[in-house]
């Protein structure tokens, strides 16, 4: 248990918590033929998330101290790498089309997992997804972003 | 009509030919998703959904819906079949489920009786499907009639209690499960609220107004989570397979596996049935119970074939028995198969006790298509295995950034939007980085999907008592109900202060 990640994850959750009280505030407090409103429920289950945050926030007191516990090495790099990759490909994707995106996305996946066999890297990254946007497109009948048009094809 | 004929009648429904396809994809699926490590039930049911959804554009929407559940349904039991498989030939579970399966599976390749291990397990597995399909069938209507003559406020009170149930033993804090179930029911309340019409939460952007999308937090939480962690922590197993050589039991194999697969059959059942228990448990009590009154208890964690065969019936049973809280409450009892209530609420079908009324050839159609299915996993895991097996050694390098790619194209194809492509991203962010700190996933999900009904209800209780809340400690049911949601939070704390080690159920 982490103490320090449990207690910035309490305070978020405390500040969401009444962020959903105050929110509901500007919610009508009352339905047409009910006198139970839309805002009974969020400001309820708000007040619940900020009494349960102050719990955990107790809570994080009781943990006892962390031993020099070895550390997980995290592997931050391939991590950050496969995110902003994943960032730019949703961004993208309705920029450059599915086809490209996708391609381009699984290359850097692949060769950011594990360094070498380009051939291989290019030939599956494109056979997935020429492959999904065929048999989604064409087959399926349904809707992808297709080629970016200034590609004038 | 009683119980036989209307699963006579959901045969008719499971054996039309797209079906019996849908049935197969699923389990075929299912088994892929148990062998490959990284991957759980929960993660490729979430994945699928939007495939599913895309494959049965085409039907009219009972009929997809009853397709679409099928194959989900598969994926579900079907990955319960997979499990084992990593779990003896790599001494790693596939999934939490089969963790116990470990003990005595991989002791039992070593000695070179893999394939023995594996075809008693899939025999316990389609066993327990059995048992705990005759049980749905026989328990499927008396039950949802008890829960028609609930009224609102009951109501309320049971979903209450089925959050509770699954939040008191999902991980290790209470306080953290209960959080996250509280927030997955706060982010239910955003968007257009149902009963007035009235936006709430939306801060005028259009995205919003619908809510957030369950699938996309499903996806996002579950199958990007993993894969972040797998990314993270090289969760990449490198050690060496087992080879199979005989695959079919010896009679003595079967004689001395006979018992502990009955007992865990039905302990898994009624692990199952109950909400929020699931398979992880269902197998680790089945493996202790047999220990226990074992005459050579000695044996378990050497290779004794029981500890595999109890275990691994136990799960699949659990998986069995968790459709019915499913079908005749719409109560989820696990992460799972809450995933799988959100499917069909996508497809307009509400789970729960109308299930069984209004939708018969969904719900019997399902009933069926897992007996099917069943049949169909023995045949897939008793000649079959080595092929599978062959799976585990996939290269993660090119399965990580694939899913990563699928659950992309799954969420984008369903809602055509980069605003929930970037949710998703988020919430794998989100999922990881709690799951990580023993912030369970499983409430959450629940909650998401559960919200909208428990305040449905709560206001049209609320309606009837003119705002009265002492309507819920009134009514004798929604009373009961709520004692045994209050202890079921309680007693564990309190087994807990008391330095009692409490086993849970990890998804």
């Amino acid at each position: 248990m982490s103490k320090t990640f449990d207690r910035f994850a309490s305070l978020a959750f405390l500040v969401l918590g009444v962020a959903f009280v105050v929110g509901s505030q500007n919610i009508s407090a009352s339905a047409y033929g009910s006198n139970v409103g839309p805002n009974i429920f969020p400001m309820g289950l708000g007040s619940l998330q900020i009494l349960l945050s102050l719990r955990l926030f107790y809570e994080t007191f009781k943990y006892k101290q962390e031993g020099e516990k070895e550390k997980q090495k995290l592997d931050y790099k391939r991590f950050l790498i496969i995110l902003v990759a994943a960032l730019f490909y949703v961004l993208l994707l309705e920029e450059i089309g599915y086809v490209i995106s996708t391609f381009l996305f699984l290359l850097v996946g692949f060769q950011t997992m594990q360094k070498g066999k380009w051939l291989n890297s290019v030939i599956i990254s494109g056979a997935f997804s020429f492959g999904v946007y065929l048999l989604y497109v064409e087959v399926l009948d349904g809707t992808l972003p297709g080629l970016p048009t200034w590609l004038g094809l | 009509m009683g119980a036989i004929d209307y699963l006579l009648d959901g045969f008719a429904t499971a054996l039309q030919w797209q079906n019996i396809i849908f049935a197969f994809v699923g389990v075929l699926i299912g088994t892929v998703v148990g062998v490959l490590p990284g991957i759980g039930p929960i993660s490729g049911v979430a994945l699928l959904i939007p495939v599913t959804a895309s494959l049965t554009s085409g039907l009219p929407p009972e009929a997809a819906a009853t397709s679409a559940i099928i194959l989900l349904a598969g994926v579900y039991y079907g990955a319960m079949y997979g499990g084992s498989t990593t779990s003896i030939l790599l001494n790693t579970p596939g999934e939490s489920s089969s963790v116990v399966t470990v003990l005595d599976g991989y002791p039992m390749a070593k000695q070179g009786r893999a394939g023995v291990a594996l075809s008693i397990a899939a025999i316990g597995s389609f066993f327990a499907g059995l048992v705990s399909l005759v049980g749905l069938v026989f328990l499927a209507e008396p039950l949802s009639e008890v829960a028609l003559k609930l009224s609102p406020a009951d109501e309320f009170s049971l979903m209450i209690l089925g959050l509770c149930a699954l939040s008191g033993l999902a991980g290790k804090s209470v306080t953290k499960a209960l959080m996250m179930t509280v927030f997955g029911l706060l982010i239910a309340t955003i968007g257009l609220d149902n009963v007035s019409g009235v936006a709430r939460f939306t801060f005028d952007m259009p995205e919003l107004y619908s809510g957030l999308e369950f699938l996309t937090i499903a996806v996002g939480v579950f199958a990007l989570g993993e894969v972040f962690k797998t990314i993270l922590e090289r969760d990449i197993n490198e050690g060496e397979i087992a080879k199979i050589s005989r695959i079919l039991p010896t009679k003595q194999d079967l004689k001395e596996s006979a018992g502990p697969i009955l007992r865990g059959s039905l302990v898994g059942f009624f692990k199952g049935i109950v909400p929020g228990s699931g398979a992880t448990l269902a197998s680790f009590l089945a493996y202790l119970l047999e220990k226990k009154i074992s005459k050579t208890p000695e044996k378990f964690g050497k290779g004794a074939i029981a500890g595999v065969a109890a275990p691994e019936s136990a799960n699949n049973a659990a998986s069995g028995g968790a459709m019915i809280p499913l079908l005749t409450l719409g109560i989820p009892g696990t992460g799972t198969t809450a995933v799988l209530m959100g499917a069909l609420i996508m497809y307009n079908v509400q789970p729960g006790p109308l299930l069984f009324e209004d939708h018969p050839s969904i719900a019997w159609g399902l009933i069926a298509s897992m007996f099917i299915g069943n049949v169909m996993l023995l045949i897939l895991n008793m000649p079959l295995v080595k092929v599978f097996a062959k799976l585990i050694e996939t290269p993660p390098k090119y399965l990580i950034p694939m899913i990563v790619a699928i659950s992309v194209f799954g969420v984008y194809a369903v809602r055509v939007s980069v605003f929930d492509l970037v949710l998703l991203l988020l919430c794998g962010l989100v999922g990881y980085f709690l799951a990580k700190n023993d912030f369970p996933m499983a409430p959450l999900v629940l909650g998401l999907v559960l919200g909208p009904m428990i305040e449905n209800n709560l206001r049209r209780a609320l309606t009837t008592s003119n705002g009265d809340f002492s309507i819920f400690i009134q009514k004798p049911v929604s009373l009961v109900f709520l004692i045994i949601a209050v202890l079921w939070i309680t007693v564990p704390l309190i087994m807990k202060m008391r330095g009692k080690k409490v086993i849970v159920n990890e998804e």
